[in-house]
């Protein structure tokens, strides 16, 4: 598992890529967390890279959300590969977790919040 | 066809569950969706026996693998103390963000991803046993 932060415009960008478990979960949420805190960005989550999610790595994105709810800025997640929206449909995720298709409509849809 | 293999409640262990099941689909000729569906429903339940097994002893997780002709049975059997998963009440994933919780998301993956699980405490140790349906393509 390996994560790649970058900034955009107005969006921090986290590019995932690798395998999300209960193994690899701690390293991911110990870099998430100084962004959750005191949200300052919009925070993108790319997961074009990411081959695997279990529920270990589902809570961290969980969390994600809910520290980002009320604050003004955006959590959107991109780019997921058939299994990982499986298990984000199956989970019950995706009904308050902004999916986008690619990285770009994510932030396309961040200018349209503005 | 069999396969039985042994990890222990470390969860560096996921890295060399990922590593037989790979080998596995090619072996076995199944689909990748499948052989990813197992490696969920299995690391959900190491990963349970690990954070309830307690770190400061070693545990064994023996783990068996069963093909028929329609489906794979798995058999997961650890000396951790007793636990049951299969009472592990599901979450409710119709609540608003603000009211969902963390807790039961693994089992409930495991129980939408397999089709039948059964809980036995047999000789000190946990017996977990799971139907996985096979798609019909790779019957």
């Amino acid at each position: 598992m390996k994560t790649e932060i970058s900034q955009e415009n107005d969006a921090t960008i986290f590019t995932l890529s690798g395998r999300l478990d209960s193994h690899t979960a701690p390293q991911f949420e110990k870099e998430v967390e100084d962004y959750l805190i005191s949200p300052e960005n919009n925070l993108v989550l790319n997961f074009n890279n990411l081959e695997y999610i279990s529920s270990a790595g589902l809570r961290i994105i969980l969390n994600t959300a809910k520290a980002y709810k009320p604050t003004q800025y955006q959590f959107i997640t991109c780019s997921m590969q058939d299994h990982v929206l499986e298990v984000f449909e199956i989970s019950g995720l995706d009904t308050f977790i902004t999916i986008c298709r690619t990285l770009d409509d994510s932030l396309v849809a961040l200018k349209d919040e503005v | 066809m069999e396969l039985s293999f042994q990890l222990k409640n470390n969860g560096s262990e996921l890295t060399t569950l990922h590593a037989i099941l790979v080998k596995l689909e090619k072996r076995w000729a199944l689909s990748g969706k499948t052989v990813m569906e197992l490696n969920l429903i299995l690391d959900e339940l190491v990963t349970n026996i690990i954070e309830h097994s307690g770190c400061d002893k070693e545990c064994v997780i023996d783990i068996k693998l069963i093909k028929g002709n329609s489906e794979i049975t798995l058999i997961v059997t650890d000396d951790s103390p007793p636990f049951d998963p299969t009472l592990t009440p599901a979450p409710d994933i119709s609540l608003p963000l603000e009211e969902r919780g963390c807790g039961g998301l693994g089992i409930h993956l495991v129980r939408k991803f397999s089709d039948g699980c059964r809980y036995k405490r047999a000789e000190n140790r946990n017996v977990l046993t799971l139907i996985k349906k096979l798609p019909k393509e790779h019957r």
